[in-house]
């Protein structure tokens, strides 16, 4: 997800601004001339200005440009496409979904399917995956939950431990 | 002080102890050798751990991790030419290309033995200057707290071999997040949009998961899957080293000393070492057209600058809490949750931890040797490891390991969230190394930075009075327009090019 650098300073911009803004409408403490709304406004108007000076191209010059490592003969080409691109919010969406059902379901089961989820996206097969994915949460929960006492839910399929 | 040493030996010898950090060097050796697992991001899912043990036992797992982390990061550098951790990014393309020429094990060799010697030499120097230091420390005041933090934070944004701007926006967009919260001089909710969960505050620990495990799983969805190592057998590691030890002992000091000075300064560490050294020595080297063709002189001075730099490292995050790089930061959390405060009392109330930490470098720093051998022997299995089996893993870990850190959901929330913000921020050229420093060292700035306006009555003047407050002040500036001198030094150098251009 490369972004031109004129969306990205644009974005700082009212990203500092806004900063600034919420950070000037604090409350000041009473009878001090320093409060909580110095070091927003401070950071904001500076966050603003980088802001600026990105959209305007200032300090490109400094970038290395990507180095290309060539294919190998022989090694595919990565695909590319629309929808290619947004498999890249897969793993935090599994994380929304972990905090999302792992009080219902149980830590195992959650994590099982997070565990399969991302290994076949990565590309295994379903014979790595699927033991995988049994393997991985019990091995996690016994180094958590069982050494290290985190309380993990158990939701419904509780361990024997 | 024999004294100390002997209970900073009863402090470490327990089972406890000797267990943490053995397990904690076989992670650590090899997280930081699969392509794309960090040593920050080693270090970082071992929080979670650290926290049902015991305070030295934590801190043994951290030193043992990071140290073990950075030199295994040469493994896969010189192997696939991928380095493991930034800090080899350096002298990746070096080592490949003695790799080529079929000398892996010179190479990795080099690796492992110059980098256990500059971790004892910069043990050593941190034993040597921490204790000095802390005396100068105890007059510090908030002035002279303020511009040591505006030091680091323009040191870690000159570290990041990206645009200057792009790295200050980025210490600005951390300093923003660590205003989120209720502790700030008002004591008012700030930033928090009503949500009890941000009142206290983002965690720097869930953020730094966040930037660089989940963010890094995320780039592998896209990226296709590395070659795996090819498997070949290794001769002697060890053979010749000795003799590299004696023919370039001149480097070998001078990327220690670089290293430890690198280390020392706030803001700066292994990765920025690495590349200051290797550009040294091909500067000063008596033979530079070699360089980059397999030659083992800059790989002995960068090895032996980058781990040098782990260890002195930690005098400005044991005397000040400010991190050196961000391992530094996870070790400062560290520190704080185990009632081991930084600031310069902590060597005389404290000193025997601080004996234990100083063994604890150097016990890490020569178990490197061995494990490392054995490390380098099975990396071709190892590393065969299918991508597609450890990213789950680490998964998991991350949603974890977060949790384990507050014990409520939050934690994750945060985990994802940096995860995205930390991926789109490096896809655009934003290092995220300024931006976590930022979180992490944001209170503290502000703190330091409103104390001392209150003390001044509002009035900048003050900020410039003190000696020490003047001399940090004129490093920090220094850094903060060094990119502009460059910039014009160039501009003068092409204009000097092409007469043309200089007389239009």
């Amino acid at each position: 997800m490369r972004l031109p650098d004129r969306v990205t300073g644009l974005f700082l911009v009212g990203l500092g601004a806004a900063a600034a803004y919420g950070g000037w409408q604090l409350p000041p403490v009473p009878g001090q001339p320093v409060g909580p709304n110095v070091f927003p406004l401070v950071i904001g108007s500076g966050l603003a200005l980088c802001g600026l000076a990105i959209a305007f191209g200032i300090g490109h010059s400094f970038e290395e440009e990507e180095e290309l490592v060539p294919l190998e003969p022989g090694q595919a080409p990565p695909p590319t496409g629309k929808l290619y691109g947004l498999r890249a919010l897969l793993p935090p969406a599994l994380l929304l979904f972990y905090v999302a059902v792992a009080d219902r379901l149980g830590f195992i089961i959650t994590a099982a399917l997070i565990v399969y989820v991302t290994a076949s996206a990565l590309g295994a097969r379903w014979k790595l995956s699927l033991p995988l994915a049994v393997l991985a949460p019990i091995g996690i929960h016994l180094i958590f939950s069982k050494l290290l006492r985190v309380p993990l839910p158990a939701g419904l399929l509780p361990m024997p431990w | 002080m024999l004294n100390t040493l002997i209970e900073a030996f009863a402090l470490i010898s327990t089972w406890e102890v000797i267990i943490a950090l053995l397990a904690a060097s076989v992670y650590g050796l090899v997280i930081g050798s699969l392509p794309g697992l960090s040593a920050t991001m080693a270090t970082a899912l071992l929080v979670p751990v650290t926290f049902y043990l015991s305070p030295i036992a934590a801190i043994a797992t951290i030193v043992a991790a990071s140290s073990m982390a950075i030199f295994a990061g040469d493994i896969p550098g010189a192997l696939l030419r991928i380095p493991g951790t930034p800090a080899s990014a350096a002298y990746a393309d070096e080592a490949y290309a003695m790799t080529r020429k079929g000398e892996a094990e010179r190479a990795l060799g080099a690796g492992v033995w110059f980098s256990a010697v500059g971790g004892i030499a910069g043990t050593l120097s941190l034993m040597i200057l921490a204790p000095p230091l802390a005396e100068i420390a105890l007059s510090f005041s908030t002035f002279e707290y303020f511009w040591l933090a505006f030091l680091g934070l323009m040191c870690a944004t000159l570290v990041a071999r990206s645009s200057p701007v792009k790295a200050i926006a980025s210490m600005f967009i951390g300093l923003l997040v660590a205003c989120i919260g209720i502790e700030n001089p008002g004591g008012v909710p700030r930033f928090t949009f009503g949500m009890t969960d941000l009142f206290g505050g983002i965690e720097p620990i869930p953020a730094l998961v966040g930037v660089f495990a989940v963010a890094q799983v995320m780039r592998a969805m896209l990226t296709p899957e590395p070659p795996p190592i090819p498997k070949r057998k290794f001769g002697s590691i060890m053979a010749g080293q000795w003799k590299l030890t004696r023919k370039y002992h001149r480097q070998m000091t001078r990327g220690n000393i670089v290293g430890i000075i690198i280390g020392v300064l706030p803001g700066a560490g292994a990765d920025m070492a690495a590349w200051v050294s290797y550009a040294m020595s091909k500067r000063f080297s008596k033979e530079p057209e070699k360089f980059g063709t397999g030659h083992v002189e800059g790989l002995v001075e960068a090895g032996a600058s980058n781990n040098a730099s782990i260890a002195s490292g930690w005098v400005p995050s044991l005397l000040f809490g400010i991190p050196g790089d961000t391992i530094a930061a996870i070790a400062i959390g560290v520190l704080y949750m185990k009632g081991l405060n930084p600031g310069p009392t902590l060597f005389t109330e404290k000193a025997s931890s601080m004996y234990a930490i100083y063994l604890m470098f150097i016990i890490a720093n020569i178990m490197m040797i061995p494990l490392g051998i054995v490390m380098i022997r099975l990396a071709s299995h190892v590393l065969r490891a299918p991508r597609s089996t450890v990213m789950p893993v680490i998964m998991l870990c991350c949603a974890v390991g977060s949790f384990a850190i507050g014990n409520n959901m939050f934690g994750v929330v945060t985990v994802a969230t940096f995860g995205i913000i930390g991926y789109v921020m490096e896809e655009n050229g934003y290092p995220v190394a300024a931006m976590v420093l930022g979180i992490v060292m944001g209170t503290m700035i502000e703190q330091s930075f409103v104390t001392s306006l209150i003390k001044s009555d509002g009035s900048v003047l003050p900020f410039f009075e003190r000696p020490i407050a003047a001399i940090l002040a004129a490093m920090a500036i220094g850094a903060l327009i060094w990119p502009v001198l460059v910039w014009v030094w160039r501009r003068l150098k092409r204009g000097a090019a092409s007469p043309a251009a200089s007389a239009g």
